[in-house]
């Protein structure tokens, strides 16, 4: 059994409605656990040394994931990854400056905490990170492009899933 | 003129907002949420961008999230709306420190009349009325004369209150004693203090409210609206104009433009006043935005005044001087809730199946609906707005009717509150011009109920 995204976001649905912060799912064929709320990568740095007065960040929500999408039947080379999502709505940018190397780039093993990427918004670098270990099998957003909440960013292979 | 808004807002207004831009060649760019990404002015837009998940705090009223929308698809403008963030002054602080244009009124507008205590100073400042009452009675006597100064009958109010309770009417000296001890005990059962004031009682008065535009420099009037038909404080009809004498409007319509002068008033806007059957009125307070009555002044004035705030807030100067507004004929608009009157006007949800607007000469639809479209349960529950216009008010009263009867809106399981506008556009009492704020409270239970 696989889920789709629609199962997921009920899933989801349901949990905020009732409250629950946590949820562990295992099957013979996946393991799932999604965790919301919090206050996770909330860290941001202002970069301009020069930025315009009352900007201001709400704290960044948890980062969603969820299953990625199966693209065709058979062979999905990222079944079994998760999507990472942008918790808010800004600039997209894989590494600190344009002349450093990205943050997580395609086969990159990462660990919870690690930032993944930053998110400009309203002059603030907000560092995504990770909220789970795992090798980044895609990125799906370009880098200096715009990005809506939502948006998938990673697509993420688990580690203890494997 | 800008040549990219952004829309912070959803529904009817969104996509009313977004046709006067797109009118004026603007580029329109929706902010919504994740339960509004098949709604229709997401899907008329030319650019959309997603603010947050379906409960609107998380979105409509995400502050960072709706101004770096703005920010990366290049709007210039932000207009709000009605509700959510349109009379947030902080936000409308914010848009300009991130140099984007709110449009609307100015923080200091909104702060001056939008707050209710500071409006009422301005107001009694200005020499406008407003509803007589006291500080705080902390003993009979007080009460006393305090109700004789203010002038029978009086309402005592509790302080700390709302939804009625400490509230008491009191018609006459002798009945004070007992309703203030009542009302000071229901106070302190209610909200932990006994602490009462007095205001003056207004019975049976009409909600009417004039719509007024400004630049800041000149302020016009578009005449007024009755709003009277309300249920707990949500308009259910409205009409334009008002029934008012030829000298109380002309009053009415003065008070308003003394006191968007005294604020030098940007933007639409609309100041509402209670009007006893005497004739006397009493300013209450202004709202700081576009409403969604609107149209039946655009109307009767033939002022798009969506259109007219994008021009105010791109720097040109009112159009219209005083005498070439002009008022024609007569608008009713009813709101379409998804509402069931037979229960409480309880909120109900559902898909779309069948879907027929009322069309013909007179008539204008205001609405995001289409068939097939998911009515979302997280927002409020205006489906749309009829309006109609025709030479007279018994005239717009037979084509609304005539407009409702067209009316069809097939989604299994929700209900709509078309069937109670068509029994109160035919009730005599209302044809008659005899609605007042509490019309609706004293209808008979008989008249939630049944079919037409």
């Amino acid at each position: 059994m696989i889920l789709n995204p629609k199962e997921l976001k009920a899933i989801l649905q349901a949990m905020s409605e009732s409250g629950a912060f946590e949820l562990s799912l295992e099957t013979p064929d996946f393991k799932l656990s999604v965790r919301r709320g919090g206050t996770v990568n909330s860290e941001s740095a202002p970069i301009f040394a020069a930025a315009p007065a009352p900007a201001e960040v709400s704290p960044a929500p948890a980062i969603e994931v969820s299953p990625a999408p199966a693209i065709g039947e058979k062979e999905n080379p990222y079944a079994g990854c998760l999507e990472v999502k942008s918790p808010i709505v800004g600039t997209f940018y894989r590494s600190p400056s344009p002349e450093a190397p990205a943050y997580a780039a395609e086969g990159d093993r990462i660990r919870t905490g690690q930032v993944l990427c930053i998110i400009e918004a309203m002059k603030l670098m907000n560092e995504i990170e990770a909220e789970f270990d795992g090798i980044v099998r895609k990125v799906l957003a370009d880098n200096a492009e715009p990005v809506e909440y939502g948006q998938p960013l990673f697509l993420i292979e688990p580690e203890h899933v494997l | 003129m800008f040549s990219k808004i952004m829309i912070a807002n959803r529904g009817e207004i969104a996509l009313r907002i977004l046709r006067a831009a797109r009118e004026l060649g603007i580029k329109t760019v929706v902010a919504h949420s994740e339960a509004d990404v098949e709604s229709l002015p997401v899907l008329l837009a030319d650019e959309a961008v997603c603010v947050g998940p379906a409960s609107a705090a998380g979105s409509y009223l995400n502050i960072p999230n709706l101004l770096s929308a703005a920010i990366i698809t290049g709007a210039e403008a932000i207009h709000p709306g009605y509700g959510f963030l349109a009379e947030n002054s902080r936000f409308a602080a914010m848009c300009s420190d991130h140099n984007l244009v709110f449009v609307g009124p100015t923080p200091d507008n909104m702060q001056a009349l939008g707050d209710k205590a500071s409006a009422r100073e301005l107001a009694q400042k200005a020499g406008v009325p407003v509803v007589p009452g006291s500080g705080i009675v902390d003993d009979l006597s007080d009460a006393a004369l305090a109700a004789t100064e203010i002038g029978y009958p009086v309402l005592i109010k509790a302080s700390a209150g709302g939804g009625g309770r400490g509230m008491r009417a009191v018609r006459s000296e002798a009945e004070l004693a007992s309703a203030f001890a009542q009302a000071r005990e229901e106070a302190k059962a209610a909200f932990g203090r006994p602490d009462v004031y007095l205001e003056k009682l207004i019975e049976r008065p009409k909600h009417v409210e004039v719509q007024v535009l400004g630049d800041g420099q000149r302020v016009v009037h578009l005449f007024e609206r009755d709003c009277s038909l309300q249920r707990r404080h949500q308009k259910l009809l409205e009409e334009a104009p008002s029934g008012v004498s030829e000298k109380v409007r002309q009053e009415l319509l003065q008070s308003a433009i003394k006191l968007c002068r005294e604020v030098g008033y940007v933007s639409a806007g609309t100041l509402e006043f209670l009007v006893a059957p005497s004739g006397e009125f009493y300013f209450i307070e202004m709202n700081t935005r576009i409403q969604v009555e609107h149209p039946i002044t655009e109307l009767i004035t033939g002022v798009d005044l969506v259109q007219e705030q994008f021009r105010i807030a791109s720097g040109e100067p009112l159009r219209y001087r005083q005498d070439q507004i002009t008022l024609r004929g007569h608008a009713l608009e009813v709101r379409v809730n998804a509402e069931d009157p037979e229960h409480g006007f309880r909120p109900t949800v559902g898909k779309v199946e069948t879907l027929l607007w009322p069309g013909g000469p007179g008539i204008r639809i205001d609405s995001h609906l289409y068939a097939d479209y998911v009515v979302p349960s997280h927002y409020d529950s205006l489906l749309g707005k009829i309006v109609a216009w025709a030479e007279n008010r018994p005239a717009a009263i037979e084509r609304m009717l005539r407009a409702l009867a067209e009316t069809a809106i097939d989604a299994p399981g929700m209900k709509t509150t078309v069937p109670f506008a068509r029994k109160i556009l035919a009730d005599p009492r209302f044809r008659a011009g005899e609605a007042h704020t509490n019309f609706l409270n004293e209808l008979e239970p008989s008249f939630f109920g049944g079919g037409l």
